[in-house]
Formats: C-alpha cells, structure tokens, sequence
C-alpha cells in the first residue's frame, strides 16, 4: 500500500514538474521569483537538501560496506541508491539553476581550480563515478577486494563534498550571516542527519517485512537521528546566539528575518515543530521507532525540516541589502529583497523529488537492493 | 563685464561638444577668479578629462589605472548618469549598473536627501573574481573587472561573493515584451521590440543581439567603466551625463590627472574600506 502511495506521490509530483520543465527550457529563467539581490532560490537551497542527502547516504552505506558492522548488514546498498538518485536531483536543481546550463564542460575544460565550484563539480564527478563503482561492485562481487578501498576513499570525498558547500557560502566575507567558521563545518553533521533521516524513511516504509534485524536498524536509526538532530539544534543556537550577541546589523537582521520576519512560519512551523519536535518526540520511544511506518513517517518529518533549513540558510542572507538604499535605488522585475519561490520553481522542485523518488523505488525493486545479500536477488 | 561672466558660464556648464566649439573663441576672454579648489572653474572638467583620457590612452593598457570619483557634494540626485548608462549599454530591464542610492535625512520640515551613485567599485582585491568557476570574470590589464560573456555560466556565484551588489543577472526580459502591437511602425513588440533586440549595444566592443537563451541572456552583468567608449578616447557616459559635474574618470597613474588631484585629497573615502577590497571607485564627501 504505502508503495503504491509512494509512487503515485511520485508520477503526481513529477507530472507537476514537467510543465515546470517545460517553462524552465521554454522561457529560461523569466518566470522565476529569485533576482539579483535574492540571487539563489529555492533551487539552490533543494541542491543543497539534495546534495546534503547524496554524502550523508554514501556515509551511511559505509557502516556496512566499509566498517561491515552487523546489524547494519544488507543496508549498503539501500542508502548508496538512495545517494545516487539524490546526487541527481540535486545536479538537477543546479543545473537548472544555471544561467548556461550547457556551458558546464567549461568546469572541466577551462576551469578556474582556486574557485570553490571548480572544486565542487570536480568532487561531483569523483563522488559520482565512486558511488557507481561501489553500487555496481557490491551488487556484482561483493568479496571484491577493491570495494573497502573504494568506500573508504569514497568517504573521504562524501566529507570533502559535504563541507564544500558549507564553505561555498561561508567563504562570502560580504555576508556576514555565512561567513562564520562554524558553518562549513556543520554541514557534514547536516549530510549525516539527512542520510540517516533517508535511510530510516527507506528501511521504515519498504524494508523486509522477514528481516528480523529491521527492528533494531529502525532503532538504532531514530537514536543515531535523534543525537544528529540535536547537535544541529545545537548548531544553530550557537549560530544565531552569536549573530544577536555580535550584533553586527547584516547579521542580526537575517537572524531576525529568519525567527520573527519573513520567514517566520518556515522556522517555527516547519523547521522546528514539524521537522524537529515531533520526530524528536517519537523517535526517543522504541515502539514508535521500530514501528516501520512511525519510523518511515518521522524519516519524512525530519528530511522536510532538513529541507527548510538549508532554504532558511540561504534566504535570509541574501534577503539583507549590501546597502540599505538599494532597496529603493532602483525599480525592476527581479529587484527585490523578498523572497518566496514562483509556481514555476516549486513545479521544478516538484519534479525533481518526483524523479529521485520514482527513481528509488524503480531502483531499489529492479535490483533488489532491499535483499541483505546479493546473492538472495 | 557681462563678458566674462558669460565665457565663465559657458565653459562651466555647457556639454563637452558645446564646450569644445564655444570654448576656443573664448579662450583670450578673461574669466572670473574662482575658488581654488572649484575644478569647474577653471575649465569644464570633460574637457580636461578628456584631453587625459587621451593622454592616457597612448600608455600601455597595464600602465593605466582607471578610477572614478565622485563628488558627492555636487550629486543632485537626478539619476541622469543611470539612464545613460541604461542606454548607452541598451540595458534590459532588471538589469543596472549604475543605480543612484537616495537616502532622506530628518523628520518634516528638516528634512534633506542624500545621493551616492554606486557604480561597480572595480575593487583591486576583488572578491567576485576568484569564486567564478570558469574565470568569465576577472580583471583585466587596465584594472577593469570585466565579464566573458561566452564563458559565463551563470551561476551567479559573483554576485553572491560582491558586497556592493554591482552586479545583475540578466533574466532576457525585454521592456518591449508583451506590448500590444499598434498599425505605426515603432509600437509594439513586433517592432519597436526590434530595436530593443537588435545588436546595438557595443558593450565590450562587441555586437549581441537578443536571443532566447543567447548571452548576455543568462549571464551576469556588471559595469565596465565603457571601456568600449573609453577605447575610442571618450568618457563612460555616466560621467559626460552627469549634469552637476559630480563625476570624474580618469588615470590615477598620471600624477597630472584631475582624479590624481581629486583622490589626493583628505575628504576622499570608499565604500566599506574595512573588507579590504581596495575599490578604484573613491568619493568625496
């Protein structure tokens, strides 16, 4: 039942996106609400979501197929899977983002090394071409000596890459919301709460109904989710105590966008009780956390509050003007410092869901990634 | 005396082509004595930029710095010097180089505005150059941060990087774009869009028209000083437009130069000189 759900959930919402697509490619980037003062949309903050899952999933898949611990046995190739369709929604979201989509051979060719993106499509690439290697190895031949030093390079990457787009932002010294010390190094926790936030969600909703270690996986899920989601609580206290102590104006007033402005309902509604306090109150208590479909649904809870959070980071910093005048110097389409997607950007994040989520499932059935071992396919 | 009066009025206030025409047979007219620091007084300042405008252009290009400063004590705040930009470079809309910030000062009756045109800051630490990806952007030998607009990806990653919000996205919008089309020939999208199209801008020297998806159609704007004009030895155009004279361009490596003595001087300062970016765009205040 809750795959049928899980697919209709996923034509629906790719069905959604085509028109999105369609006006994406057909009318560029005119119909979007992002601009030249809020430059990065909501396809930026899905990239980082995505993105954040994709080296989460990878380091997740590594408790089994690197560090072979027990319990998580038959879990690799789940949460590699799961990182793949991911890695390709969120090269989906940017890509679209993208003025010259098609210009990124340039990155390859004519690329500039000491740029953070240069550096960040090279670590795509690799992390990619690893993931793959490792799939497709762990499928074929798991006795492969290759696959341990596969995982373990590849885990290196999945930091590199996840750190990466922490720094991205916080290397921006003219935006003093990013540019603190404390956010590259967050994101690695960030990508770990969402690959065990994605791997709860696939074991709870369609892992084995015969694996009699799925209880305790769901189990040690929720409490791994649970010390995650609280060091990142943790993070962001310390974040925006920081920014209201500091007092330095563009900083406080994102911080204040973010808890009492603009995006109020997103923190507070969405981040914090939705995607915090309910998974938070479920998860602590083993008949729900191994309850498959409590466990599935709180997966979800947390993945749509990891969302919000990456939307909540880039937002409000581009949300505050370099300079106060700017707001009135000049009248313009995409001159705004207000925020909130377009129908056409919410029909592209539709369809880019609907593709990792179709993808999974088709995935994960035709390779039967759900088996414990691959000679049981 | 009405003479002199009227030679000093002439060559204060009249335009650079004006000037240079009126001016000659003026030049034995005795003018009146002016405040010393009053550069306008003594000539119209076009006219001497321009004479070290090409002065400068028979340097090296890596010889030459390029800065601008204005004056914002002569900015009326008339945003004459944004709209010749918008034209001068055919900008579409959405897109500006060159906005002027209005600031109101005081509560009813006291109150008074203040201007500061905001041009690129060509910074020479600039912090947009080195996150593109592709190095589209990057300073050239004259110290003029410019775009490749072939190379551009459009990430936008400069404009995320630039604290002075000098650069703009170009969206392909047009102003003509869903107007209703009337029987003469310059209304409507279908012809007054034409122009609006067409490859009339020389942004870089170069040519574009407007197509979907064609750059500069996806890629970041920025101002570039009008190197394509300064080429041709003639001021950017925000600075002949400038109708109180507020702005002035020229090489700072010419100890001669108007900007030389301009930026000498102990009332100049640059936009958030604490970030270390080093603009060549100075004010004086």
């Amino acid at each position: 039942m809750i795959k049928k759900l899980a697919y209709l959930f996923g034509g629906l919402t790719l069905l959604f996106g085509l028109w999105g697509f369609y006006d994406r490619f057909a009318h560029g980037h005119q119909n979007a609400n992002y601009g030249s003062y809020v430059v990065w949309g909501l396809w930026v903050a899905m990239y980082l979501f995505f993105a954040g899952i994709a080296a989460g999933g990878f380091m997740i898949s590594t408790l089994d197929l690197l560090f072979g611990i027990k319990i998580f046995k038959g879990t690799g190739r789940v949460a590699l899977w799961g990182s793949l369709v991911c890695l390709a929604a969120a090269l989906i979201s940017i890509g679209l983002d993208n003025g010259h989509l098609f210009r990124i051979w340039k990155v390859y060719l004519q690329g500039n090394p000491f740029s953070l993106l240069f550096q960040m499509v090279w670590g795509y690439t690799i992390f990619g071409v690893i993931s793959v290697s490792a799939l497709a190895l762990a499928s074929l031949q798991p006795n492969s000596p290759w696959l341990k030093p596969l995982m373990a390079v590849g885990l290196v990457v999945s930091f590199f890459i996840s750190g990466a787009v922490g720094a991205l932002l916080g290397v921006n010294a003219s935006r003093p919301f990013w540019h603190v010390g404390l956010l590259p190094v967050q994101f690695p926790v960030f990508s770990l709460a969402s690959g065990a936030a994605m791997l709860l969600t696939a074991l709870g909703f369609f892992g084995r109904e015969d694996d009699e270690n799925r209880p305790q996986q769901l189990w040690i899920l929720s409490l791994s989710s649970v010390v995650l989601l609280i060091v990142k609580i943790y993070f962001m206290w310390a974040d925006y105590s920081q920014s209201m102590y500091g007092n330095v104006p563009m900083n406080v007033e994102a911080v204040r966008l973010v808890l009492f402005g603009e995006y109020w309902w997103a923190f507070w509604i969405l981040q914090v009780l939705v995607g915090s306090l309910i998974p938070l109150v479920f998860l602590v208590q083993r008949k729900y956390a191994t309850h498959n479909h409590w466990a599935g649904w709180m997966g979800i809870l947390l993945l749509v509050g990891y969302a919000v959070a990456r939307g909540l980071i880039i937002f409000p910093a581009l949300s505050v003007p370099e300079l106060e005048a700017l707001v009135h110097a000049f009248s313009g389409p995409h001159l705004t410092f207000h925020y909130f997607p377009s129908l056409m950007e919410w029909a592209v994040t539709s369809g880019t869901i609907g593709i990792a989520v179709l993808g999974f499932l088709i995935g994960s059935e035709k390779f039967n990634l759900f088996s414990p071992t691959p000679k049981e396919a | 005396m009405s003479e002199p009066k009227e030679a000093s009025i002439l060559t204060k206030v009249a335009s650079e082509v004006f000037a240079g025409v009126i001016a000659p047979a003026l030049e034995n007219a005795p003018l009146i004595q002016a405040a010393e620091d009053d550069v306008l007084a003594k000539e119209d300042v076009l006219v001497r930029m321009e004479r070290e405008l090409k002065r400068a252009l028979k340097k090296t290009p890596a010889e030459r710095r390029w800065v601008m400063v204005i004056d914002l004590r002569r900015c009326v705040g008339c945003h004459a010097c944004t709209i010749a930009c918008v034209a001068e470079n055919k900008l579409p809309p959405g897109i500006v180089y060159r906005p002027v910030l209005t600031e109101e000062i005081g509560k009813y009756p006291n109150v008074t505005y203040r201007f500061l045109p905001k041009p690129c800051m060509q910074c020479e630490n600039a912090p947009c150059t080195p996150v593109c990806p592709v190095n589209a952007t990057y300073t050239n030998e004259e110290g003029v941060i410019v775009v490749d607009y072939d190379q551009c990806i459009g990430c936008r990653a400069c404009i995320s990087a630039c604290p002075y919000a000098s650069r703009t996205f170009d969206f392909g919008l047009n102003y003509t774009d869903k107007t209703i089309d009337g029987l003469a020939m310059t209304l409507g999208s279908k012809q007054a869009g034409k122009y609006e199209t067409a490859g009339a801008a020389f942004e870089y020297g170069e040519r574009r028209e407007r197509k979907h998806e064609q750059s500069p159609i996806g890629n970041v704007r920025k101002c570039h000083f009008c190197l394509h004009r300064i080429k041709e030895g003639i001021l950017p155009a925000c600075t002949t437009t400038c109708i109180g004279r507020a702005t002035f361009f020229g090489d700072a490596n010419d100890p001669d130069s108007l900007v030389s003595e301009l930026i000498a001087k102990p009332n100049v300062m640059r936009l958030k000189e604490d970030l270390g970016t080093e603009p060549r765009v100075y004010y004086l205040v």
